[in-house]
């Protein structure tokens, strides 16, 4: 399942910058994995031909280090389960495949916002509280009230 | 600093145009839109700004601020247009936000977090939108509008609210009670809009807040608004005091109201809320239109300047009064 945890996390296996955690430490098992050419064809809508090509229709041939912040969150998400990773760093275009996570295995990520999910009824847990929600405005509603990004 | 300041840059294949007015713009939005590329065609502008095959043209300079640099060159600096990119630890820091409340700069930051700290204007959230003709092309776009109308299954809701609720306890607070007469609630503060309006979720709502300031607030409300079964409305007009200056109750020079940019410094006013404070205080000190925040002075609520001030809310916030 997918828990988040809303504000400041502070754990020793934290990642504030995946984007930057990303550039210095990805694998290049990751980039071969199809789910990891979806995600990339999905959010930055270009073509990940291996660890060292991305063909983007706007910047053209790029490194990898060149992938969006979002796509390179859920890449590390999917494929990493030793660290916590700042979600915060992925906009609501990337809300499905966090979802997608949680249901291939238990997945921690730490949110800086409400990210708005669609494709109710979902399961997510609100990790500081450890209340489950299947709904946007519930999911809204318990953060706000427990004022959790106050 | 003050002034409107647009900003251009771009390679061979990406071409950003932007407009900066306030002492804070907050850039956010779906991931790939090109946000991070901004501030790496900025990085490298700055390294090499003659060889790097980058154009920027902008009447201020533009610096990019990382966790390494930001207090040496905030400390040091004056008159420059700062970006930050997400992910840089001091974001979140209290020292950066007294840093920004007294800069000689603008800031334009990156980031989905809300920074609660930092008093920003719901006109001053953008997202990067590309251009319908090209990729290449990147404007930035307002995310949200003065009025939200979320109507969802029933349109015209915001018509007959049940209740509204106003960010303002005081002077503003009391003229909406004078016009909405007994729905009124005072919210008591911006952090608290958002509970209110879960507590009334079961009723048609409108929230009248200050928008000069409610940044950090919007993206909560928002979400509430998207999943309100009975509908809820935002109405964000830069402060109550602006309605007043707008009004004509009050001469005020109509550069004061449509280029504000030119006279908040933000060296002396953390927001424009704190600006049309000011000015509305001190225009009418000692006149019988005499303004303050703490008590609205009954001048302004005689029928003829309840009316003035009516006259320019949107059509669909329609008083009982």
């Amino acid at each position: 399942m997918l828990s988040i945890y809303f504000g400041k996390y502070e754990g020793d296996n934290y990642i504030n910058n995946p984007d930057l955690y990303f550039d210095n430490t990805y694998e290049d098992e990751w980039l071969n994995d199809p789910v990891s050419k979806e995600m990339v064809k999905d959010i930055d809508r270009s073509e990940l031909v291996g660890p060292n090509l991305v063909v983007s229709p706007v910047l053209g041939s790029i490194p990898v280090t060149r992938l969006s912040g979002g796509v390179k969150t859920l890449i590390q998400v999917w494929h990493d389960q030793d660290h916590v990773y700042n979600a915060t760093a992925c906009g609501d275009n990337c809300a499905q495949w966090l979802l997608k996570a949680g249901e291939e295995r238990d997945v921690l990520v730490r949110l800086g916002y409400i990210m708005h999910f669609t494709g109710e009824p979902f399961k997510i847990r609100i990790a500081n509280t450890d209340e489950i929600v299947e709904t946007q405005i519930d999911l809204a509603k318990k953060v706000i009230l427990a004022g959790l990004l106050d | 600093m003050i002034g409107r300041y647009e900003i251009e840059i771009y390679n061979n294949k990406v071409h950003y145009q932007l407009t900066i007015t306030r002492n804070i713009t907050i850039i956010r939005g779906d991931s790939a839109t090109g946000k991070s590329e901004l501030i790496r065609l900025l990085t490298l502008y700055n390294s090499n700004p003659s060889s790097s095959g980058i154009t920027l043209i902008c009447d201020k300079k533009c610096i990019v601020l990382n966790d390494e640099n930001w207090e040496l060159f905030t400390g040091s600096y004056t008159d420059r247009i700062f970006f930050i990119d997400e992910g840089n630890e001091f974001l979140g820091k209290k020292e950066f936000a007294d840093v920004i409340k007294s800069a000689d700069n603008y800031f334009v930051i990156v980031s989905r977090e809300s920074f609660p700290q930092l008093p920003y204007s719901v006109d001053e959230i953008y997202g990067l939108r590309e251009s319908e003709d090209s990729g290449k092309y990147r404007q930035a776009k307002r995310f949200y509008n003065e009025m939200y109308k979320i109507y969802g299954k029933m349109p015209g809701i915001v018509n007959s609210p049940e209740i509204i609720i106003t960010e303002d306890s005081n002077s503003g607070y009391e003229f909406f009670n004078a016009i909405f007469k007994d729905k009124c609630v005072s919210a008591g503060g911006k952090s608290n809009v958002k509970n209110l309006i879960v507590q009334h979720l079961d009723q048609q709502v409108l929230a009248i807040v200050d928008g000069a300031a409610f940044g950090s607030e919007m993206q909560k409300c928002m979400e509430l608004s998207f999943g309100s079964r009975e509908g809820v409305s935002i109405f964000a007009p830069e402060s109550f005091e602006y309605l007043i200056l707008k009004s004509g109750i009050i001469e005020v020079p109509k550069a004061v109201i449509d280029e504000t940019w030119n006279y908040a410094d933000s060296v002396r006013f953390f927001s424009w809320e704190e600006y049309y404070t000011y000015y509305l205080s001190d225009v009418t000190r000692n006149e019988i239109s005499q303004y303050s925040k703490k008590k609205l002075n009954e001048y302004y609520k005689t029928k003829g300047n309840l009316e003035r001030i009516c006259e320019i809310l949107p059509d669909d916030i329609i008083g009982d009064g």
